[in-house]
């Protein structure tokens, strides 16, 4: 169930990045400030029990591709596949980046 | 373009409240605590801001990107962390795209 925080984290992050393009009331922004608590507060308690660079590689995974999806399915923003292919791209980048300097962490870890 | 100047800052603030979060972990003091919450709600308005014209996704993308890749670098150029060529690989892939993301909007 560990991992269902991650996932919820990530859910939160959509809901807050909505939130920083969309929100227009008192309401809206409150949802936007409690998204942003929430979903750095779920992501701190995963990295308590489970490995921190799998553990943001996939939070930006889901993060990334929740709020892509969301913009094309609930506002209809305009997608073209250079834009999909160029995101997925980034996507790679900061998954693998973050995967390959967990290991050092944890020979850090290791050391200590 | 003052947009993607402001979505660059606020990637580039994340990544000092990332560091600034790793300061505090080995020192608690209020001084981090109030640098923490500046640096975050900084971050998140310009983000918000950049919002205005470049799509949410795309805003998203980048500002993650910028954030890892530049805490990466600092972690190599500051604090001698290991440089091997997959960390530079994927720090150029994220830059590439990024740079990418701005000449087709």
């Amino acid at each position: 169930m560990k991992w269902g925080l991650v996932v919820l984290a990530a859910v939160f992050e959509v809901v807050w990045v909505i939130g920083l393009k969309h929100a227009d009331s008192a309401l809206t922004w409150s949802g936007t400030a409690i998204g942003i608590i929430f979903s750095f507060y779920l992501l701190m308690k995963a990295t308590h029990s489970l490995p921190v660079g799998t553990v943001y590689a996939v939070f930006t995974g889901l993060g990334t591709a929740g709020t892509v999806l969301s913009e094309i399915v609930l506002f209809h923003e305009p997608v073209g596949w250079p834009k999909l292919l160029l995101i997925g791209v980034l996507l790679i980048g900061v998954i693998g980046l973050k995967l390959v300097t967990q290991d050092e962490t944890e020979e850090k870890g290791g050391e200590a | 373009m003052l947009h993607w100047i402001s979505l660059l800052c606020a990637g580039c603030l994340e990544m000092a409240g990332v560091a600034l979060m790793n300061q505090y972990a080995k020192e608690k003091s209020v001084k981090w605590v109030l640098l923490i919450i500046v640096g975050f709600a900084a971050s998140f308005s310009l983000l918000s801001y950049a919002m205005e014209t470049t799509p949410m996704g795309t805003a998203y993308a980048v500002w993650t990107g910028i954030g890892t890749a530049g805490g990466a670098l600092i972690g190599i150029l500051f604090y001698k962390e290991q440089k091997d060529a997959k960390r530079i690989f994927f720090i150029a892939l994220i830059l590439c795209s990024a740079v990418g993301l701005k000449i087709l909007s």
